[in-house]
């Protein structure tokens, strides 16, 4: 038998702390929202340590795959410390209060968990999905009382795992509670289900903020989207499309994006020009943009396109003389309950910004800076670029950008402008008055 | 109020030169502003069909360099055989504005190629104004150049062809065409052979860039011949003729898709045989300087004699060889009208090779066609070397923008340039005698009065006032008219389509697009299309897909066997498509919306493209006709109609759709009948996408089954 390191790590671990203190899962409370295509899960763990001394450390698996958001919280919503430790794969928290009665809040997001099937279907018919994962909660500890809800948005269900005790509702499923579960017990949760939500997934999006300090940031998203549901087969047939539009309710006709409300200047375009199909709701807080792509999206189907905006600087940056400091969203809203593979943010600051110091809410993956030479440019604007793989909506946060610059450099441009005007005349002049020619000839006057 | 600050500060010199300027800058400006239509109304985008391949190409060009582009074989278009672009274009369109685009790039100006391509026209035809304004004075005078130039700044004529989006070879050509001719008239003037090696050049700039440079090549001789006729050859027209030939024919075999035809084609013997006249010209003048008279004589009259056989033996030595090429087919249909129409199938379906009508010349022309008599009555009254040129140009343009309407272009210059001058020369005499009516006014002395009125020809000041007053109400007639044909039928992009409803909103119709986007999103990188080679250049371009023909229409087999398959029924159209690799097929069908250049109404030509090649015999023509004779779609249609592919294609699951209050399942909006044929199933293809106003169905072509199924 092969034992994986991890586990056998796991094993020590374990060990480790049992000599100091023995950690028991009181109760865990799991509710699972498997309503869209990303598995939401908040679990909330009651952990206590039954020797009665105060619980300090507590190590929390992440087994859950194609993990992309976790946030961890105690009873009362404030973060705790967490690290990570064992390449990733657990996250040890320490708790500020000496208590033996701890608890934990986690959130996870994660993508793909959720998997059409069958995986082809034809225009007509109902989309369903599976979902694979666990009875319980993937614990190093032992667990006295667990209770799981999985919340599906249907009660069209086809089949799920039959673990007794559990309860149906009219779009849940509840397993448990269940007592008494061992440390490290798996046992493979399988629900197969109507899911009719957007399968929408953003293969790859470019996303360029491009920074003027005359007042301006010109915001850029390049979006790669493709339908990761259930594929089509056979043929699209517009006519029972225009029938009746419930027939094909899998398929992606529109979207809604949300900008922020003083957006201006929006477009939406591809490489064959503007996409002429799309609405804009200014609302108080946000503007809402209604896009539909060129073509309904079926399974499989893919489109890409652009969309741009500008925001007045003003709401974005800060300065203090030289200082600026840049703050806006990392990533934005592109459509609810989305997933991004790949995002790649670019961020183009003014000619002859320096300093450039970066932070952001979470781990991203740093590039080297570039220049870009564009519009009445001498030495280039400096970009700061960097990505990050398998993002969602709660990755929506502020990155701050702290650089300098000095007010003189703005007026290089204008400088830049006239003088090459100025030049064109001088030259116009001097040529007008002179006489080039070899040839000697009288003048006239 | 500029003017009168002008006229206290400067000299009188000078202040006609402001007003110079300021009546040119406003032309240029105007041209390029008047052209914006269609991108203020829709969008920056190409239009049309042949622009697309040309933006296509150009991309190429700009990203790839110029050798890649040179030696570039394109597997993408004429599946399976392909193109050789580099050696199949006049890549003068191309080079200017990928050259545009990198030197824009240098200076930073970080601009999308598309716009380059876009506003290239525009551009141009800012750039036309101003030669016409410069070719106009050499000929006239500067009063009829600014004219001109303000009347070619607004000519539908050449809107026509020169709006933001239009980006084909003639947005350039017509600004290349008048600066050779600027430069001709120069060289002619001056004898210099500075001035004839710069006609050169652009001459070569104008081979590069457009077809039509044969016009050009074969003006300019018949202007050396009119000229030796009327006895006016001197040194200067030897001198400027000489260096244009030479050194234009040598420059334009560089291209490589002109070859050897300047020495090679019929279409190109003028100018050689003028070439060789100027040669025995000059040489027979030099002898009759040298000669007593007598002995010249019988020495020219043997000359002539031998001359002229050899001439005859060789020419039609070469021509029997084959190394003198017979004439094609468009030049012959330049020469008779009716040549196309009777031969070549493929040339007479395109509708801007028709014959144009007479409400076109007045649609495209306006005043100008009244004007372009007088001008050419003007320039026969005082006869010089650059009138006579322009008279030609005028009488032969008018002729060959009869024979096809796309040559209305090459007229439109011509027109501007002879209403110039009329009403500049009509102007000057009667606006002297507005001036005499005021001058006498001041004056107040009856004599002088007179005087004046003898001076400036004898016409009173109050009909000269009317006079001035038509022509000014004329031009501003030809102001509103021009703007209006501009806005409403030339500023279309056809790729997108506007309607209005009924609420008075405007719809968009984006189909092409759309279905060209799914094309290009959602079907396998080498997928090949099949589809009428009108919307070939369009796939390549913006869905990037392989297609069978396109608007190159240089194969006639090929296409007429994709007008076999789209005219056969299901199983042989299957064999024609398995024959060809076909993936996917295209049609286009306006019947859901009403438009109407939709692949049925192109069908008769199909059929006709179809049946005219020894494979596609079993088609015929009169197969497709009903039972009176007439095309058409319903019950009445013949059953070879109802069965065909494209009638399958097209018409498929339309018997179920209501398209019109009041009116029957399956009513064709177009054809403004009820389909014949509703109840039926496809069984080679099925249906991969059809946009939402039905515009463009793409349909799948199906494997063939598995064996015992």
């Amino acid at each position: 038998m092969k034992i994986s390191p991890v586990l056998l790590n796991l094993f020590f671990l374990t060990c480790f702390c049992a000599i100091k203190a023995k950690i028991v899962n009181k109760n865990v409370e799991r509710s699972l929202d498997l309503s869209s295509q990303l598995v939401k899960s908040t679990i909330k763990i009651t952990a206590e340590d039954t020797t009665g001394k105060p619980l300090k450390e507590y190590v929390l698996i992440l087994n859950e795959p194609n993990l992309s958001y976790i946030s961890v919280t105690d009873g009362s919503k404030n973060e705790i410390q967490a690290r990570k430790s064992n390449g990733g794969l657990q996250y040890v928290i320490t708790f500020g209060s000496s208590s033996a009665h701890q608890i934990i809040l986690v959130e996870t997001v994660s993508t793909k968990n959720i998997m059409p099937y069958p995986e082809e279907i034809k225009q007509h018919e109902i989309q369903f999905a599976k979902y694979v994962g666990l009875v319980h909660l993937y614990s190093n500890y032992e667990t006295y009382s667990q209770k799981t809800i999985v919340k599906l948005g249907t009660s069209n269900i086809l089949s799920h795992t039959q673990v007794k005790p559990f309860s149906t509702a009219t779009d849940k499923l509840i397993f448990g509670p269940y007592e008494n579960i061992k440390a490290l017990s798996k046992q493979e949760l399988v629900i197969h289900y109507e899911n009719q939500t957007p399968f929408m997934t953003v293969k790859n999006l470019e996303r360029t903020i491009e920074v003027s300090h005359w007042g301006n940031i010109a915001i850029q998203e390049s979006i790669q989207l493709a339908h990761s549901g259930a594929k089509l087969k056979g043929s699209f047939s517009r006519y029972d499309f225009q029938k009746d539009g419930r027939s094909s309710q899998s398929a992606i006709k529109s979207y809604r994006t949300i900008l922020p409300s003083s957006a201006s200047g929006v477009y939406y375009r591809d490489t064959n020009g503007n996409i002429s199909t799309s609405n804009m709701n200014s609302l108080n807080d946000f503007i809402d943009l209604e896009l539909r792509p060129r073509f309904p999206l079926f399974g499989g189907w893919k489109t890409q396109y652009t969309i741009g905006y500008n925001v007045p600087s003003y709401e974005y940056m800060y300065s203090n003389g030289k200082k600026y400091q840049l703050k806006m969203h990392l990533i934005d809203h592109i459509y609810d309950n989305m997933a991004i593979d790949k995002a790649a943010i670019k961020i183009v600051l003014p000619e002859g910004a320096d300093n450039i110091q970066l932070t952001t809410p979470y781990t991203i993956n740093r590039r080297q800076n570039e220049l870009v030479h564009t519009y009445l440019d001498t030495v280039g604007r400096p970009v700061i670029s960097f990505s990050k793989l398998n993002l969602v909506e709660s990755h929506i946060a502020d990155f701050t950008l702290n650089y300098t610059f000095s007010r003189v450099s703005l007026l290089q441009e204008p400088f830049l402008v006239s003088g090459f005007i100025y030049i064109i005349f001088v030259l116009t002049i001097v040529l007008l008055r002179l006489d080039f020619s070899i040839a000697l000839h009288s003048h006239k006057d | 109020m500029i003017l009168a600050m002008a006229r206290d500060l400067l000299t009188w010199e000078k202040q006609e030169h402001l007003v110079k300027l300021i009546i040119l800058i406003t032309a240029a400006v105007l041209s390029f502003a008047t052209r914006l239509f269609s991108v203020l109304r829709f969008e920056s985008v190409i239009h049309e069909f042949d622009p697309y391949f040309n933006y296509r190409t150009t991309r190429f060009l700009a990203e790839q360099g110029f050798y890649k582009f040179h030696n570039w074989f394109d597997d993408r278009a004429w599946y399976p055989l392909g193109r050789i672009i580099g050696g199949t274009i006049y890549p003068g369109l191309m080079v200017t504005s990928a050259a545009l685009y990198r030197i824009m790039w240098l200076l930073n100006i970080t601009i999308d190629i598309r716009n380059v391509c876009v506003f290239l026209a525009p551009f141009f035809s800012s750039l036309t104004t101003l030669v016409t304004y410069a070719l106009t004075k050499e000929i006239h005078s500067t009063g009829a150049g600014l004219v001109a130039a303000a009347l070619i700044s607004i000519v539908p004529g050449y809107i026509s062809r020169s709006v933001a989006g239009s980006y084909d070879n003639e947005g350039i050509a017509i600004f290349c065409m008048l600066f050779t001719y600027y430069l001709w008239i120069k060289a002619v003037k001056t004898g210099t052979i500075f001035w004839s090696s710069l006609s050169a050049l652009a001459y070569f700039y104008m081979v590069s860039s457009w077809g039509g440079y044969v016009f050009l090549i074969n003006l300019i001789p018949l202007h050396v011949l009119a000229l030796m006729m009327t006895g006016r050859f001197s040194h200067r027209i030897y001198v400027a003729y000489s260096t244009l030939y030479c050194v234009g024919t040598i420059l334009s075999m560089q291209i490589s898709f002109v070859g050897f035809q300047p020495i090679q084609s019929s279409e190109h013997m003028l100018a050689l045989g003028v070439f060789g006249l100027c040669q025995i010209h000059a040489f027979v003048d030099y002898l009759r300087s040298r000669m007593p008279k007598d002995h010249f004589e019988l020495l020219f009259k043997t000359l002539v004699s031998s001359v002229l056989t050899i001439v005859l033996v060789v020419g039609t030595l070469l021509t029997i060889t084959g190394k003198v090429s017979p004439w094609t087919g468009r030049f012959y249909s330049l020469l008779d009208p009716s040549y196309a129409k009777n031969h070549i199938p493929i040339i007479a379906s395109v509708s801007e090779h028709q014959p144009t009508s007479w409400s076109s010349f007045y649609f495209d022309l306006q005043i100008l066609v009244f004007l372009f008599p007088a001008g050419l009555y003007f320039c026969f009254a005082r006869l010089t070397d650059s009138n006579i040129f322009i008279i030609l140009y005028g009488v032969t343009s008018i002729y060959f923008a009869g024979v096809m309407v796309r040559l209305m272009l090459v007229l439109a210059p011509v027109m501007c340039v002879l209403s110039g001058i009329a009403i500049s020369h009509l102007l000057a005499k009667y606006i002297k005698s507005v001036d005499a009516g005021g001058a006498a006014k001041a004056t107040e002395s009856k004599r002088q009065h007179k005087k004046l009125e003898q001076q400036s020809g004898g016409v009173k000041s109050e009909v000269a006032i009317g006079f001035v007053g038509i022509i000014t109400l004329m031009l501003i007639v030809y102001t509103l008219h021009c703007t209006w044909v501009t806005s409403e039928a030339y500023s279309s992009p056809s790729i997108v389509l506007s309607a209005r409803s009924h609420d008075g909103g405007r719809i968009i119709f984006d189909d092409f697009r759309e279905a060209y986007y799914w094309l290009q999103m959602n079907t396998p990188e080498d997928a090949r299309i099949m589809s009428w080679w009108d919307y070939g250049y369009q796939i390549t371009a913006m869905a990037n897909r392989t297609i069978l023909v396109d608007n190159n229409t240089w194969n006639n087999t090929h296409i007429s066997r994709v007008g076999q398959a789209m005219a056969s029924s299901e199983e042989k159209a299957y064999e024609i498509m398995r024959e060809l690799d076909v993936d996917y097929v295209l049609v286009i069908f306006g019947g859901l919306t009403g438009y109407s250049s939709d692949d049925i109404n192109k069908f008769l030509w199909m059929v006709r493209i179809g049946g005219s090649t020894d494979r596609g015999a079993h088609i015929k023509e009169k197969d497709y006709y009903a039972a009176n004779g007439e095309f058409r779609v319903d019950k009445e249609g013949s059953p070879t109609l109802l069965n065909c592919l494209m009638y399958k294609m097209c018409y498929y699951r339309f018997g179920q759709m209501y398209t019109e209050g009041g009116k029957a399942q399956g009513y064709d909006r177009v054809r403004a009948a009820e389909i014949g044929n509703k109840d039926f199933e496809l069984d080679v293809l099925e249906e991969a996408y059809t946009t939402e106003h039905w515009l463009v169905r793409i349909y799948k072509v199906k494997d063939l089954p598995n064996r015992g199924v």
